[in-house]
């Protein structure tokens, strides 16, 4: 046990996820021995975050505004919509530099075996835009699991009456893997999603 | 003692290695990239089993872990949870993942499965009963009496099934048009207690039918029928398991 100021700090530390109690000390007293410039910066950054920080009206991905700077943005197209499970999905898609439209965060993914429904994820918000912006294609970039799939195929059940098009992202082989690790379900839908060279 | 190795005498190793197969139940994230994986092993039951790294794109499990996947594996031992250190594929079942009701399906299987077993204890009927399943919706179109059958007959193997051709009460077997939960099964009109309540006519045999066929062999659907045996079953097992299905009800909203 520490004095209770320090202490207090290593167990609120120790709550964040993948810290324990070592590095919860270490983290402490790091912060003990650093500018107290630096540990109010740090301070500060976590009250505003929590303060600012709020789900974007249209697509609920985090945004400090009524909607995030995606969503505000005129250069993006309106017809496409990117449903992805989290809003940490979004940078890494927007870091391919392939995708000009717009998201949607689902807020998860369906999961018949842990009861998962539709009706915890933002899907009727999803069909609501669809209907209301007039939305041509619909991208499903779940994770490539058994539940992101289901949630995929849900999708596409309920969205293809709408005469929106529904889309996948393709599974297949990692850039610069080798193919005798890859297994089979992987292989074999990168033999049937095989694109003409 | 050569030098630099340990005597094997005084030092048993530590880990021990082995081999077995299993199918995938569910899975869920641990860690940074890890993933708990449960599977069902026909020789020790429910097995709880740490994959490392598996959510990492370039991972050299891949697919192979995913839920419904028959899988041959070599594992270590650990304290709590054993560390699997390869894995091949038996049979993947990849055509019943295309379909939204067969994916449905099978999870109310693998979540039934997951339910009844034990761990470190042989479950080859279940296992076997399982893997069936699977195989027919991996084949064919959703017959809608399969994961009635399968709930059935998986009642039957923990010993539970419901009594279908008798009074579960007093034994009589005619004038059976009630189901009761607490007696288990079918009752005639003069058992007929709180709580039991009454069948469409025909039900009793549609069930036992139903029951009693194989998984592939199943009867034609008589619609009607077919909807009110899922819901009585459902219940019955649900009621035994003293747990609601999730997956039944997922796409029920």
């Amino acid at each position: 046990m520490f004095e209770p100021p320090v202490q207090r700090l290593i167990d609120e530390l120790a709550r964040l996820p993948g810290i324990g109690q070592k590095s919860a000390q270490r983290l402490a007293f790091h912060i003990l021995n650093v500018d107290e410039v630096d540990a109010t910066r740090l301070a500060d950054a976590i009250v505003e975050m929590r303060r600012d920080v709020r789900l974007c009206s249209r697509c609920f991905n985090v945004t400090a505004d009524e909607e995030c700077s995606i969503c505000r943005d005129l250069r993006r197209d309106p017809a496409m919509i990117c449903a992805v499970e989290r809003a940490q999905d979004i940078p890494v898609l927007e870091k391919t530099h392939e995708f000009n439209g717009r998201y949607h965060v689902l807020g998860g993914a369906i999961s018949p075996i842990a009861g998962i429904g539709p009706d915890q994820l933002r899907v009727a918000e999803l069909v609501n835009r669809v209907e209301a912006e007039s939305v041509e294609e619909v991208i499903v970039a779940t994770n490539p699991t058994m539940e992101g799939d289901t949630t995929a195929l849900y999708l596409a059940r309920l969205l293809k009456p709408l005469g929106v098009t529904v889309t996948r992202l393709a599974s297949g082989l990692p850039v610069g893997g080798d193919l005798d690790y890859a297994d089979e379900i992987t292989l074999g839908r990168a033999l049937v999603g095989r694109q003409e060279l | 003692m050569v030098h630099g190795y340990p005597d094997r005498r005084l030092y048993p190793p530590l880990m021990a290695l082995y081999r077995d197969q299993g199918i995938v139940l569910r899975g869920y994230p641990f860690g940074e990239a890890d993933r708990i994986v449960v599977l069902l092993s026909p020789n020790r039951g429910k097995l709880r089993t740490v994959a490392k790294g598996v959510r990492k794109t370039k991972s050299r499990f891949g697919g192979r872990l995913e839920p419904f996947t028959h899988v041959d594996l070599i594992l270590y031992e650990g304290k709590n949870l054993d560390t699997i250190t390869q894995a091949s594929i038996i049979e993947a079942f990849t055509g019943l993942r295309s379909d939204l009701d067969r994916v449905v399906a099978a999870g109310t299987m693998v979540e039934v499965a997951d339910l009844v077993a034990q761990e470190n204890e042989p479950t080859h009927r279940l296992f076997l009963l399982l893997q069936r399943g699977l195989r027919v919706l991996d084949h064919g179109d959703l017959h809608p009496d399969l994961v009635t059958s399968y709930l059935l007959k998986a009642a039957d193997i923990i010993g539970v099934a419901p009594a279908l051709d008798y009074c579960a009460s007093c034994g009589k077997t005619d004038d059976l048009h009630r189901f009761s939960f607490a007696a288990g099964g079918v009752v005639c009109e003069r058992c007929r207690a709180a709580g039991s309540y009454a069948l469409r006519p025909g039900l009793t045999d549609y069930l036992a039918v139903v029951a009693e066929a194989d998984l592939s062999q199943l009867p034609d659907p008589d619609e009607a029928l077919s909807r009110e045996a899922i819901g009585v079953t459902r219940r019955f097992v649900e009621y035994h398991m003293e747990r609601r299905l999730a997956s039944l009800a997922v796409l029920d909203g």
